[in-house]
């Protein structure tokens, strides 16, 4: 909750951008890019809680960015509670896209995305029993390696279920820790490895081969006062596989590495003076973002950590980037709650904002 | 209340008018059991919403064993938003974008109260602040009027185009046109014009309005003779007088029989009083740059003399009101007419109320006749629109005029010593926390309440359900904001609870680490060492590493489970002892055990495998690992550990029964090597 009134922006040094904002009447719970289809529309898939009705629904929203952009509902698809995390995954050959969503109530959905007949179809669901229990908390897909998909929970279990042809939906336990450890995310960095982040600013590094327990693990000591001290976002990029970024609590974001374990990167927060930090809130998620400086990836040195994007409760959208200032994009009164960079056009970016609306900005 | 003569409704003795509801409103709810009824519970769920629980009286199963629902609980959503032209959603809207038009405003104030605050509000900085805020709020009403390019081009399709506008929105602008701007004090008539063209369509109902009735009498006043017999004539004036159409007043006046040539000789004094009275009412002060040759009035380019000839016009009429002149006038209508029409002009309510017909031209009468008095707005703006309109108005009618400032800032016996514009706040903002997704706003306005805010934004934190996990970072973060660290680490004390409950166990920990709640934290380490595997052989400490690793190390807060990071530690060194023989080792081990059997945090009941698995450690070949001293400390928990056994509570170790003598035999060894090594 943002309380602070907001500055005029952008500042001097910050690319120029659009901003379109679009109210949505019902809280936004998570939200993603689907691929595009053609050059005119831009199709966006949302998991939106209606407050005065209490139905909970996966919507696709056919977006036209052309004056004036307009945001409208394609298709929709109640589900039984409310989503706590959407992942999308583009199949080979077909042109509906996967979506799997993780729910409050500790269940798994699959549906595909029709985006030209304009429907969201069923395809299978893991149920609550024997799955998590509670709310699962994070979930990933792995769109290149097994073909599965991660999930972990507040109840501390891991488990991996197929999407593939073969064992399609088959839920299998990975690892349980019989709540005495919570995960709020997770994110794979190869088909046999994935990162969970939980409290206390921790990291786990798993190995699908070396079951039974956490092949390493991080804890941050940064805690200070009554705050809260928790990893609610992780990303691995593809050509550092070695890196996990994560971001939580008092505006942290650091890099780890697995080659160097003790020496965690701080880019942001953690009371650390000497890195400017663009918020001093939960940093609800973070993505690296290709858009900044894609083009010299190769020339950047593989200990520096690439830019990344963040978005925090006190209403901040920002780049980031290891030695330089942060670019801020947004600086909203209410909370960012979730953001997404388009795969395919790193330029775009959609993010919830608190008070029932989504931003879509075009960087150019 | 200054200014008011009389008042009809009983809101004239209360400072804020609640207006009562007099007829309850009957709901069916249809809960689908079977009578009778044995119990019903009523209380709040989240949000506007309450939970009604029936119960039936527990009976024997059916005998064709269908199980007839013991009970059941309805959740009842209430909503009440005035006359529903604004949804639930677009309130929310509204809520969320009046937020930082409202902060930005307080904070302006804030730092301008520290300067002179006279001087400060006559700035023409800071009215150009009251009316950026007039106009944020005012946009979020509604849509922003078509451009007037659009117009020319095709006028008839934008007309239609334009959404319907809010009552909310023309209630805005009219207090922003009287209260707010400025620039418009010059030129209200025009402004009034320009929103009566904007909002005609409010007024285009089934209801008559002051215009339609005009053009109706206008029809019989062609044929009518001697006119003021008839009670239309005077109502036509009373109601033209109360919108301010003062020429049209006027000349009706003027059409008064006792005019007559003929009438003059014997009406003389009756003629005396309509045109007194016809005077009276082209001499109406008016605040304004100027008038227009056609307009009544008097104009004042300046407050203090607008209010000074305020108070002499209305003396005036009040002086004529007692004159002893209306004994000696025999025409009653006329007599009767014109007194009610003093009593319009004196902006009596009653009067005011009965001369117009649609509520948005009584909120004209009153602005025009009452307006010093903020009380009136307030009371009408209450009873019209409610707590949104109520917190955020109240920046227009102070503005600029202390009088109102005071009025609205006067510590109130009656309200508990807080004040209206307080009052105001807080209502809005319990309005606010009653919600699910608003009440994140709420301390925005909490916290510009002098009073009571802070003490009410703790009760809606702690009233938090914290089930979810979000909640509860928005609470703390807000807590962190205000510097409420105490409702904050109650806030986190709750979910840790919750989440012990829930099988959440490291959640638990951590949520009382962050709280730094000690005592909690070693009851539960009495709990959860039931769980710890006590013997080295046991493979199930391993689920233990993770929560271990949340404690961090031994500088955190972690109350009695500090023992499991010094036992994990221990377990470790042993480990190696075991697989080696490597003295370093051993020592390291042997170290590790006197720190845990020193600490007061090692729970008794794993005193004795702890000594049992460091049996290696005391029988160690090479020479003694352990000291006098260091071997004296474990004979005394040894001995605590006979004396306790005597206790009902307790606990033997899941050992074998030599196991006890086995130690104490390996210490005394240990013991006799130290002494001869020393």
């Amino acid at each position: 909750m943002a309380l602070t009134i907001p500055s005029p922006q952008p500042t001097s040094h910050s690319p120029p951008f659009q901003v379109h904002r679009f109210p949505q009447d019902q809280y936004i719970d998570a939200l993603r890019w689907l691929p595009q289809l053609s050059a005119f529309h831009r199709h966006v898939l949302l998991a939106t809680f209606n407050s005065d009705t209490s139905i909970s629904s996966l919507q696709t929203l056919t977006y036209t960015p052309n004056s004036p952009p307009n945001l409208s509902l394609q298709s929709s698809y109640p589900t039984p509670s409310r989503i706590t995390s959407l992942k999308t995954l583009l199949i080979p050959q077909s042109p509906k896209p996967l979506i799997v969503a993780s729910t409050l109530s500790g269940s798994l959905l699959f549906l595909s995305a029709d985006l030209v007949n304009g429907s969201l179809d069923f395809e299978f669901s893991v149920p609550e029993k024997g799955f998590h229990r509670g709310p699962v908390s994070g979930i990933d897909v792995d769109g290149n390696g097994s073909g599965s998909v991660v999930s972990v929970g507040e109840d501390g279990k891991i488990n991996l279920i197929g999407i593939g042809s073969e064992g399609r939906g088959s839920n299998q336990r990975f690892f349980d820790s019989n709540g005495l450890v919570s995960y709020s995310t997770v994110k794979w960095a190869s088909p046999f490895e994935f990162v969970t982040g939980g409290l206390g600013y921790s990291l786990q590094w798993w190995d699908q081969r070396r079951p039974g327990g956490p092949v390493s693990q991080f804890k941050g000591n940064w805690s200070s006062g009554t705050t809260s001290g928790i990893v609610h976002s992780v990303d691995i990029h593809p050509s550092r596989k070695h890196t996990c970024l994560a971001g939580g609590s008092s505006g942290t974001v650091f890099a780890w590495d697995l080659r160097w374990q003790h020496q965690p990167v701080i880019l942001s927060g953690a009371g650390t003076p000497e890195t400017y930090s663009p918020s001093e809130s939960e940093i609800w998620e973070v993505q690296y973002d290709n858009y900044t400086h894609s083009s010299n990836i190769r020339n950047v040195s593989s200990s520096r950590v690439l830019p990344a994007m963040i978005c925090s409760e006190d209403g901040i959208l920002a780049v980031i980037e290891q030695g330089e200032v942060p670019m801020e994009l947004l600086a909203e009164p209410c909370a960012i709650n979730s953001f997404d960079i388009d795969k395919e056009n790193p330029s775009d970016v959609i993010c919830s904002l608190e008070w029932e609306s989504i931003a879509i900005l075009t960087r150019s | 209340m200054p200014g008011m003569t009389s008042d009809s409704g009983d809101h004239s003795t209360s400072v804020v008018p609640i207006s009562p509801n007099p007829q309850p409103t009957t709901y069916p709810l249809h809960h689908g059991l079977k009578p009778p009824i044995a119990r019903l519970s009523i209380s709040w769920a989240r949000g506007n919403t309450l939970r009604v629980t029936v119960l039936r009286q527990p009976q024997p199963s059916a005998a064709n064993g269908e199980e007839e629902a013991g009970g059941r609980v309805l959740e009842v959503k209430l909503s009440d938003n005035g006359d529903g032209e604004i949804d639930d959603a677009q309130w929310r809207r509204i809520a969320y974008g009046s937020v930082t038009p409202f902060a930005l405003l307080q904070s302006r104030k804030n730092s301008t109260s520290t300067l002179s605050k006279i001087s400060a509000l006559d700035s023409t900085e800071w009215w150009q602040y009251i009316m950026e805020y007039s106009r944020e709020i005012n946009s979020l009403l509604g849509n922003p009027k078509p451009s007037p390019s659009l117009a020319i081009e095709d006028q008839k399709t934008v007309l239609k185009d334009v959404q319907k506008p809010t009552c909310f929105k023309a209630a805005w602008e009219l207090m922003e046109i009287f209260y707010a701007d400025q620039h418009s004090q010059a030129w209200i008539p025009e402004r009034l014009l320009d929103w009566l063209a904007d909002y005609d369509c409010l007024f285009s109902g089934t209801q008559p309005t002051v215009h339609s009735e005009l053009v109706n009498f206008q029809k019989e006043l062609v044929t009518r003779q001697a006119v003021e017999d008839h009670p239309k004539y005077w109502e036509a004036i009373s109601s033209t007088l109360a919108i301010g159409w003062l020429e049209i007043g006027v000349k009706l006046l003027r059409l008064h029989g006792s005019y007559d040539f003929d009438q003059l000789g014997s009406r003389e004094t009756e003629n005396g009083l309509v045109e007194a009275v016809a005077v009276l009412i082209s001499k109406m002060p008016r605040l304004r740059a100027d008038l227009g040759a056609d307009k009544l009035g008097e104009c004042y380019k300046n407050k203090p003399d607008f209010v000074k000839a305020w108070e002499k016009w209305r003396a005036q009429i009040t002086k004529l009101d007692c004159s002893a002149f209306w004994l000696q006038c025999e025409h009653h209508q006329t007599r009767d007419g014109l007194k009610n029409i003093l009593q319009t002009m004196l902006g009596n309510s009653t009067s005011l109320s009965n001369a117009t017909f649609h509520w948005m031209e009584l909120y004209i009468a009153h602005f025009l006749y009452i307006r010093p008095f903020t009380a009136v707005v307030l009371a009408e703006c209450s009873k019209s629109f409610g707590s949104w309109m109520m917190a955020h108005a109240a920046e227009l009618l102070t503005a600029g005029n202390i009088q109102a400032e005071m009025l609205l800032q006067k510590e109130q016996f009656q309200l508990g010593g807080i004040c209206i514009e307080e009052l105001n706040r807080l209502v809005y903002a319990q309005v606010l926390s009653s919600h699910a997704l608003t009440w994140q706003i709420a301390p925005i306005y909490l916290s510009s309440c002098m009073k009571q805010g802070m003490g009410l934004l703790e009760t809606v934190l702690s009233k938090q359900a914290l089930q979810h996990d979000q909640v509860l970072l928005k609470s703390i973060e807000i807590c962190r904001l205000y510097e409420l660290g105490t409702v904050s680490s109650n806030l986190m004390k709750i979910t840790a609870v919750h989440d012990w409950k829930h099988g959440k166990k490291g959640s638990g920990v951590f949520w009382l680490q962050q709280a730094r709640d000690e005592v909690r934290l070693n009851r539960i380490a009495k709990h959860l060492f039931d769980f710890v595997g006590k013997s080295l052989s046991d493979d199930s400490f391993k689920q233990w590493e993770g929560l271990i690793e949340l404690l961090g190390p031994e500088s955190g807060i972690a109350g009695g489970l500090e023992f499991l990071n010094k036992y994990r530690e221990f377990r470790r060194s042993l480990q190696q002892v075991h697989s080696g023989t490597a003295t370093d080792a051993a020592q390291r081990a042997a170290e590790a055990l006197i720190s845990l059997m020193k600490n007061p945090s090692t729970p008794q009941r794993f005193w004795l495998p702890i000594l049992h698995d460091s049996l290696k450690l005391f029988n160690w070949a090479g020479r003694p690992l352990l000291n006098v001293s260091q071997t004296n400390v474990l004979l005394n928990k040894l001995q605590e550990l006979s004396m306790a056994r005597l206790r009902p509570d307790f606990v033997n170790a899941d050992l074998p029964p030599e196991a006890l003598n086995s130690v104490r035999l390996a210490i005394a060894t240990n013991l006799g090597r130290a002494i001869l090594e020393e």
